[in-house]
């Protein structure tokens, strides 16, 4: 997972920002709780808005206290429950595996995916032991992902799909049918989102180290960035799978995570998918550039 | 039955305007058209069906006389016609009866016999990259749904079923937002003052005013 899931901060309340800003910082803990300090370093936006989808019942009020990350005031958190819990788990799985990933793929930079696989190596056992469906899922959709990539499939959907689905298993312990419906559709199009706008980001790098991109394959490109015609396809298919996001997650009562969700659906991943294609989404320090001004600030 | 009030999301002290607008709102959202194809239809038909049916008890309840007729008609209300309702027919004109069958599988979501039934078929036609685009699109393949839906639209031109299919998919501006959020594009760019702009000029939506620039 990589950050780019958030919300526009031009589209809550306080209280809504107090309680995404919550969530977050539970997490956080709940992840120090159950897997050491150093699975805290993998939290990211993704998570937390994972965990918010899991979320079962209303948000409580949040409580506050001081925290490492951030000397100066307390914190607003939610203490552990069950849907941080299994976000927590969910998370270092994939990070784990995000890492496995990084590490067998023949481009450079390996150093902080070995030292992040050494600090989850404990913690992944768990987690996979706590989960075994979900770490099936991703082992099984990782995999395929891999094959594809070896075989240099031409297409977008295809490994575009692998990652959606791996994301998607993150909906199977949901206990709601209709929930469990819902979330799989929002997960898979989260998912399919998410990796194609990574192979966005990636491109110009990718296009230099020679290492498989499906978009330069797909298009054929003969430059690290992408042609007018290839931006427009990739437009109409970004902007789809979020449309197909918002259609599902109409069908369930997200209770006082709505405008949460609606914010990252309806316009943080507009934000987002805009700056990557525009080349600005890393611009002012990491990944504050798209939402600079609407951002939630933690 | 819940209270039909609380399915609208309106108090009992609400006007029949108010009602009509909440009754409408909640239409527009769980359209037919908004769930073309998605595997979530049944879901969005259902809360169709709840809503109808408060919307009907409280016209009834106010009127003091029973409502005649059913279906998706609402006096005042919204019209459900959905833009996609004949398309199904359209096969007959084919008459291959391997395209039905495909056809009949897609809809009970056997893509898999779809595919493969389409695959044992020789002649690559406009119905034939059609089925494989809608085959495509029911298991998320958005960008090869697109790429089998123009080949269709440019072998068989007049097919208003394969226009009307592509035009979904292309169209981004068609989905549902809710109360006050643009109809953007990820083409807009990454800056809200952009896709200000852009949300103006590309979707026509005048309701863009000086506040929005307040962000900026």
């Amino acid at each position: 997972m990589f950050g780019y899931v958030r919300p526009s901060e031009a589209r809550l309340s306080e209280a809504d920002k107090e309680r995404f800003a919550a969530a977050y910082c539970g997490l956080c803990r709940t992840l120090g709780e159950r897997y050491g300090l150093a699975s805290r370093f993998i939290l990211n936006y993704d998570f937390a808005f994972l965990a918010i989808l899991l979320w079962e019942g209303e948000a409580p009020e949040p409580l506050h206290r001081g925290c490492i990350a951030h000397p100066a005031g307390k914190r607003p958190y939610f203490p552990g429950n069950a849907a941080l819990e299994l976000a927590a788990d969910y998370s270092v799985i994939l990070a784990r595996w995000q890492a496995a990933d990084a590490l067998a793929d023949p481009g450079g930079g390996k150093a902080k995916y070995r030292l992040l696989a050494a600090a989850l190596k404990g913690g992944y056992r768990q987690a996979a032991a706590r989960r075994p469906a979900f770490d099936g899922k991703v082992r099984e959709q990782l995999t395929r992902l891999r094959a594809l990539e070896e075989g240099g499939c031409a297409t977008l959907d295809e490994p575009a799909d692998a990652f959606a689905r791996l994301l998607a298993g993150a909906a199977l312990e949901a206990r709601d049918p209709v929930k469990r419906r819902v979330l799989e559709q929002l997960l898979y199009h989260l998912g399919r989102w998410i990796y194609l706008v990574d192979a966005a980001d990636d491109l110009p790098e990718d296009f230099a180290s020679g290492s498989y991109n499906p978009l330069l394959r797909r298009f054929g490109l003969e430059e690290g960035k992408l042609t007018g015609e290839a931006r427009e396809s990739l437009v109409v298919s970004l902007d789809h799978s979020i449309r197909l996001m918002g259609a599902a997650l109409e069908l369930w009562d997200f209770g006082a995570w709505s405008a949460v969700v609606r914010s990252v659906v309806y316009e943080g991943l507009f934000l987002v998918g805009g700056a990557v294609l525009e080349g600005t989404f890393h611009d002012g320090g990491g990944a504050k550039g798209p939402c600079r001004g609407n951002k939630v600030q933690l | 039955m819940t209270d039909p009030y609380e399915i609208l999301n309106v108090p009992s002290t609400a006007t029949d305007e108010e009602v009509k607008k909440a009754y409408r709102d909640l239409a527009r959202k769980y359209h037919p058209d908004n769930y073309h194809d998605n595997p979530l239809a049944d879901l969005a038909q259902e809360k169709m069906k709840e809503i109808n049916a408060a919307y009907d008890a409280i016209q009834k309840e106010r009127s003091g006389r029973a409502r005649s007729g059913g279906g998706y008609a609402r006096s005042g209300g919204y019209q459900y016609q959905s833009q996609y309702q004949g398309g199904y027919q359209s096969q007959a004109r084919e008459g291959a009866a391997v395209f039905q069958q495909v056809r009949m599988a897609i809809n009970r979501n056997d893509l898999g016999l779809a595919e493969q039934l389409l695959r044992q078929t020789g002649e690559h036609g406009g119905e034939w990259n059609f089925l494989m685009g809608m085959i495509c699109y029911r298991r998320g393949w958005i960008d090869e749904a697109r790429r089998y839906y123009q080949t269709a639209c440019q072998l068989d031109p007049g097919n208003v079923e394969y226009r009307q299919t592509l035009n979904f998919v292309e169209n981004s501006a068609g989905g549902y937002r809710p109360e006050g959020y643009e109809t953007w594009s990820t083409g807009c760019g990454g800056s809200l003052c952009g896709r200000m702009a852009c949300a103006y000029l590309a979707c026509n939506m005048c309701t863009c005013g000086s506040m929005r620039f307040f962000y900026c």
